[in-house]
């Protein structure tokens, strides 16, 4: 009998552990005071101003370019949501493109992922067509379906090449350099990729990879080797509603202040890390529709996150909690 | 002429009206009946995201013979149109869903 309790109190004792450790260790608190929702604009439509299925965002010193897939353009705002001009005609000729998706500007060019014509478009920030990268394929440099893109300071960019299951780096002559994934094959475990979304770099040159299926973050050193992952009890296709935990990863920035913003689609949110993967807060507009609101974000110098509200049409502002 | 050879005239002109007319209209919808294509309806789970939508959009544009594509988000349908005389075995659509990294649970065919 004296046996049977110490096997019950250990049993709970153990139960009790883990559940403490997992609400500790995989249910984090926000580290810092609740973003404020400060202003939205747009609706459903085809006028200058109006989305039709917002899915990308990024900023310059002054301007919004905001990629609006299904109306096949990109439009852009002042950082109060006026509107100020737009650009992009659909087709595959050169400068014109099809569902365009995650965009970033480096250096006063506007990088595009053209999702349906399989290449990554540049423009100058004024609209200008620069210059195409990439052709339709599995082979290096090519694509199938390219939804995002960063752009290193030496010029090289690294694509989430989404139905090729890898993220490349190229040269600014779209000369192939490496890959992380296995071409076309999906997996959870490390050094492979389950429908990657977007890719996003930091100042010291860190990769971060948007690993949408598998819920995750995974990110790599200037040198290519693995420096962290998130997103779930082992980083490993977990997904859930709690802090830290995703649920279809389809966006992710690193801002000014450091911080890397992962846009947490089926959660309806954005969620803000440190760049080790240590989460700070998160904040977003549920959705009670079919699809879902949080596509992407990007902070600007102020701290002001813009969201792509992809369910409602929209972009959002929020601000920091003071 | 005559009232009664007018009045036949007359009668013979607007037969021949009438019936061309018909004819008209009877080749016009056969010919239309023919051009149209097929509508299939499929049932797809977990299209909310659009980068998974868009996939299948994009998988079924570059299939040979196929029209149009729409999503109907709402009710998880992928309404894909063919051209004239054009259609697909169920093996083929559940493939092009499969490539595009969904499974389909059902397909209704329309004929117009």
């Amino acid at each position: 009998m004296k046996f049977l309790n110490r096997l019950l109190v250990t049993l709970i004792s153990i139960v009790a552990l883990l559940i403490v450790t997992v609400y500790i260790f995989w249910m984090p608190s926000p580290q810092e005071p609740a973003y404020t929702l400060v202003k939205t604009w747009g609706s459903k439509g085809s006028a200058p101003g109006q989305f039709n299925e917002p899915t990308g965002i990024t900023l310059s010193d002054t301007e919004l370019f905001v990629s609006d897939a299904r109306n096949t353009r990109i439009q852009v705002f002042d950082l109060n949501g006026n509107f100020k001009r737009l650009f992009g005609k659909k087709g595959d000729a050169p400068g014109q493109f099809n569902r365009p998706m995650n965009v970033v500007i480096a250096g006063n060019e506007l990088y595009v992922a053209d999702y349906f014509n399989d290449r990554i478009q540049v423009y100058g920030l004024d609209g200008s067509f620069k210059r195409n990268i990439g052709k339709s394929g599995s082979g290096d440099g090519e694509f199938n379906a390219p939804s995002g893109v960063a752009v290193a300071s030496n010029g090289d960019l690294f694509v989430a090449d989404f139905y090729n299951q890898r993220a490349q780096q190229l040269h600014t002559d779209g000369t192939f350099v490496r890959q992380w994934g296995e071409t076309g094959q999906v997996g959870i475990l490390d050094g492979k990729f389950n429908y990657p979304t977007d890719v996003a770099l930091s100042k010291e040159g860190t990769l971060f990879i948007a690993d949408g299926y598998n819920d995750r973050i995974v990110s790599f050193g200037p040198n290519g080797k693995p420096s962290a992952k998130w997103g779930g009890p082992f980083a490993m296709n977990i997904f859930g509603p709690f802090n830290g935990w995703f649920a279809t990863v389809t966006n992710v920035s690193v801002g000014p202040s450091g911080h890397v913003f992962v846009a947490d689609f089926y959660n309806d949110r954005i969620q803000k890390f440190t760049q080790g993967g240590k989460f700070l807060n998160s904040f977003g507009i549920e959705n009670t529709g079919p699809t879902h609101t949080a596509i992407a974000a990007v902070e600007a110098d102020d701290g002001s996150v813009f969201v792509a509200d992809y369910a409602n049409h929209q972009i959002q502002k929020w601000q920091p909690g003071k | 002429m005559n009232p009664t050879a007018l009045k036949n005239t007359v009668f013979k002109s607007t037969g021949l009206i009438f019936a061309s007319t018909l004819a008209s209209a009877v080749l016009m919808w056969s010919s239309a009946s023919f051009a149209a294509g097929t509508e299939y309806n499929l049932r797809v789970d977990g299209l909310a995201c659009p980068f998974c939508a868009y996939g299948i959009e994009k998988k079924f544009l570059k299939t040979d013979g196929v029209k149009s594509v729409d999503v109907d988000l709402k009710n998880g349908l992928v309404i894909v149109k063919t051209k004239e005389g054009k259609t697909f075995q169920e093996d083929t659509l559940k493939t092009i869903v499969n490539d595009a990294g969904f499974t389909m649970r059902s397909v209704k065919k329309k004929t117009k």
